[in-house]
């Protein structure tokens, strides 16, 4: 039996690789070639833009990002029942579903635009609810009494062996958000610990920390990647526009 | 492109098994794959629009009345990375549409595949567990 991480880097990969082909051609373009490894497909070679301070430019429109592939490992008992109560129901209740925010680190098959200076990465996704996170990397500290909100505060530090990975580090989550698919509960105490390596030109490794003493007995790792979009490029995306899903998700709660 | 999406289907057949934090958000909140959908009519209404673009066929039942269906896409993004266009469906196309009915019995489902008016046959950008896509 396959893990499921695999099985959703191979779905991933074929995602990704679907590119659209040339204006003549209204079918999509073949798949990308694929790359070592997991035989997820790779984005286009080439070496690591970088920052007039000489570090890693980690900007472009990247393709979706992706996620576990599983259920939350070592949760505590009282945030298990939640899981399986939202299991029950389909995940119907997911604030997601009603265009409010998924909340970091949940992904979706949409894009995500990083923008960096010296002194600001700028995270702009493409679903949702046309988030935007900003990343200091200024060296401040998250401000003391930090209001609870969707998406944190985030202060980031480049730093890994070679000192070319972008270590995000944020807090100040409330807990109302579904970050990610189950709706695995999290509390005010969630530390989420996001990390960027841009290996070359098309490609970005990723790792996501969730600490949450309230909810797991130890941390969730999770590891992912995505490729730059080489083809398209970011579209508007109004999630409130003609949202019908609702009504059909109410109707499933009130069965 | 027929060659090129058996290649993928292949790859994608086991994404059934996994639970993402890569969803939108959940499929089987609102459709049932159990009761699956497959008719043929004629495209009244196309909104290319967000969170999922839709499509409504009109289909003559064998006793001769008219039913509009609401058919559920992915959303634009995905559907562009697709293929799709905003002009892939007009009104007035004949399409042909399989995928699951919506569990709350309006004539509303989610389309998995779609039979354009030239004949070619395209994924849906569907959430479905055993989609040709995601």
């Amino acid at each position: 039996m396959r893990k499921p991480f695999a099985i959703l880097c191979a779905a991933a990969a074929a995602f990704i690789g679907l590119t659209l082909a040339s204006a003549q051609d209204k079918g999509p373009a073949p798949a990308q070639a694929k790359g070592k490894g997991r035989g997820r497909a790779k984005g286009p070679s080439g070496p690591v833009p970088r920052l007039s301070d000489g570090k890693p430019d980690l900007s472009g429109v990247w393709n979706g990002f992706g996620g576990s592939g599983s259920d939350a490992p070592d949760m505590l008992p009282w945030a298990a029942k939640i899981v399986a109560d939202h299991r029950a129901h389909n995940g119907a209740e997911d604030f997601e579903a009603r265009c409010l925010p998924g909340g970091p680190p949940r992904a979706a098959p949409y894009h995500t635009s990083l923008f960096s200076t010296p002194k600001l990465v700028l995270m702009l996704f493409e679903g949702n609810t046309h988030m935007f996170r900003q990343f200091f990397v200024d060296g401040s500290d998250h401000p003391k009494d930090l209001k609870p909100t969707w998406y944190g505060d985030s202060r980031a530090h480049w730093g890994g062996p070679d000192g070319e990975t972008l270590v995000v580090d944020t807090v100040g989550f409330f807990e109302k958000s579904w970050y990610d698919f189950a709706g695995t509960p999290h509390t005010k105490q969630m530390h989420l610990t996001e990390t960027f390596h841009r290996s070359d030109f098309g490609d970005m490794d990723m790792q996501v920390t969730i600490d949450d003493p309230g909810v797991f007995t130890k941390p969730w790792v999770i590891n992912r990647s995505t490729t730059l979009e080489t083809n398209i490029e970011m579209t508007e995306y109004v999630c409130n526009e003609n949202n019908q899903d609702p009504g059909h998700l109410d109707a499933t709660l009130k069965r | 492109m027929k060659v090129r999406f058996g290649v993928l289907v292949a790859g994608l057949g086991l994404l059934a098994t996994s639970v993402p934090m890569f969803a939108h958000h959940s499929f089987a909140a609102e459709y049932d794959s159990n009761k699956p959908v497959s008719i043929t009519g004629t495209v009244t209404k196309v909104e290319w629009m967000n969170p999922h673009a839709r499509f409504y066929v009109d289909v003559t039942g064998p006793d001769g009345k008219v039913t509009n269906w609401n058919f559920e896409l992915g959303a634009i993004p995905v559907l562009l990375k697709q293929g799709w266009t905003k002009n892939s469906l007009k009104e007035g196309d004949k399409v042909s549409v399989e995928g699951s009915a919506a569990k709350d019995s309006s004539n509303s489902a989610n389309a998995r595949s779609v039979k354009l008016a030239d004949g070619r046959r395209v994924f849906g950008g569907s959430s479905a567990p055993d989609a040709q896509n995601q």
